[in-house]
């Protein structure tokens, strides 16, 4: 790669450029995070209660989009899903490429949703449900007063992170010539010849925009936490039992996958 | 175009001498990655001044770009600086002479050593700060204690982790492409389009990637189970 040399003040040129197609990485994100999240609780619940058929396709799913990279995903669907479509007799030619993107993005996600789901509420105590039963709550006022608060206090960061792995996969939607940032910055980067500059303007946008995301995020947390204030005590009598369990958990759901 | 089942199995087939590849790019980021990620997780273990902020500072950077960025940004901006030495010094050879493959190395182990040091940095903080208390206390040395006693444990709490992070970069070498590297991704795209059949190629791809997911993931079992053989029952 050949390029002109360094000169910083392109740097500054970039970003503002950059930063217009910011929509665009953002409606990947927003669209792709409400697919995931439909398609993960839709996966979740056959593996929760146990449905027999639905419950081995809904691991496979999971398996299938958490053991495969996301660049082959995105082909496979670019490529794939026309011509499965056209079998059955509809013709998605047209579509905007972006479409496959997000439902790509949106599947991939939602296999992540789903383990997050089904691992935050099976981490939550047995004991917990027991007690609810015992003083007379049924079933679903025992999962919606009890198990659900607890669960979504395990799930939320994981959530969080899941977000934030999500806004970086997004530059990969270029390889299929969407014009998000990365798209852009390529494009910059090969009409002026300065390469470095570009992607040096590139990191920097994508950076401030995961800080900022991050520092949004945490706060969404703490509110939608907040009743779990004070119960750190609490829940230290309980550390011993459920260790194990978490520790399970976080390395499963955080883990340390790049993207 | 419709879909042709039996060439699935041929590009499985075309595919299979690019798998040293991405095994081979996924293997020397894990390596460089954990061995630059425990001199980062290290550094803020023991709250090495201003170094132990640097490099909390490098890992927040690097978790806040996207991989492609470093790949990217290496293999855009080494050569700028590499040929500007190179001429000022008189050196002779220059950018030009590094293979592509090079610059994936360099990228992906530059990310890699960010996740890495994550993963070493939760398995020495689940490990109690009282061991390596009583390992000083009976006399042993920081490198003794760490190496008996803190690096055992903390590999027995980060296998699941472990196994992560190196799927993780298997998945994520599939980028090589962007320098030119055909590993199975790249190798996919050149089958694809030779015989212009894109859905078959990346089924064969993505179904070679699965397979070597799963297997890693029971590797990874395995070696959780045997590492934790010291944590069996007791009054843990």
């Amino acid at each position: 790669m050949g390029g002109l040399p360094f000169e910083f003040s392109y740097v500054l040129k970039f970003i503002p450029k950059l930063a217009s197609t910011l929509n665009v990485t953002l409606l990947i994100v927003g669209g792709s995070l409400l697919t995931g999240l439909l398609a993960g609780l839709l996966a979740a619940l056959p593996r929760l209660y146990r449905i027999p058929v639905l419950e081995q396709l809904s691991k496979a799913y999971a398996s299938f989009f958490r053991g495969t990279p996301i660049l082959i995903q995105l082909f496979l669907f670019y490529y794939g899903l026309p011509e499965v479509l056209k079998w059955i007799g509809i013709d998605v030619s047209k579509t905007p490429v972006l479409v496959f993107v997000i439902l790509t993005y949106g599947l991939h996600t939602g296999a992540y949703v789903s383990e997050t789901i089904r691992a935050s509420i099976l981490a939550v105590d047995r004991g917990q449900v027991e007690a609810a039963y015992s003083i007379g709550m049924r079933g679903h006022q025992a999962f919606a007063r009890i198990v659900a608060p607890q669960a979504l206090a395990i799930a939320v960061p994981v959530f969080s992170n899941m977000i934030l792995a999500l806004l970086k996969d997004t530059s990969l939607a270029f390889t299929l010539g969407v014009m998000e940032m990365t798209g852009k910055a390529q494009t910059l980067a090969s009409l002026t010849q300065h390469f470095f500059e570009a992607y040096l303007a590139l990191a920097f946008v994508y950076f401030v925009l995961a800080f900022v995301l991050e520092k949004l995020l945490l706060h969404g947390e703490k509110r939608l936490l907040r009743h779990e204030r004070g119960s750190e005590a609490a829940a230290s009598k309980f550390r011993l039992r459920r260790r194990v369990s978490l520790r399970q958990l976080a390395a499963e759901l955080k883990g340390g996958t790049p993207s | 175009m419709n879909l042709d089942p039996s060439f699935i199995w041929t590009a499985f087939l075309e595919l299979l001498p690019a798998v040293p590849t991405t095994l081979i790019l996924t293997l020397v980021s894990v390596v460089c990655g954990l061995s630059a990620g425990t001199a980062l997780a290290l550094l803020r273990y023991f709250r090495v001044p201003v170094l132990g902020r640097l490099a909390a500072g490098y890992v927040t950077v690097i978790r806040g770009t996207p991989m492609l960025t470093h790949l990217l940004l290496i293999y855009a901006g080494l050569p700028l600086l590499i040929d500007g030495l190179s001429q000022q010094y008189g050196w002779g050879w220059n950018s030009a002479q590094i293979p592509m493959i090079g610059f994936a190395f360099l990228s992906f182990s530059v990310t890699a050593s960010a996740y890495g040091s994550e993963v070493i940095r939760s398995g020495l903080l689940s490990v109690n700060r009282g061991q390596l208390e009583a390992a000083l206390s009976v006399g042993m040395t920081t490198a003794q204690a760490l190496r008996r006693i803190v690096f055992p444990q903390a590999l027995a709490a980060s296998v699941p982790n472990l196994s992560n992070f190196v799927i993780g970069m298997m998945h994520a070498s599939t980028l090589a492409f962007v320098v030119s590297v055909v590993d199975i991704n790249a190798q996919a795209e050149i089958v694809a389009s030779t015989n212009w059949k894109f859905f078959e190629a990346f089924l064969a791809a993505a179904a070679i990637f699965w397979g070597l997911t799963i297997v890693l993931e029971r590797i990874s079992a395995l070696v959780e189970r045997r590492i934790n053989l010291y944590n069996r029952g007791g009054v843990a």
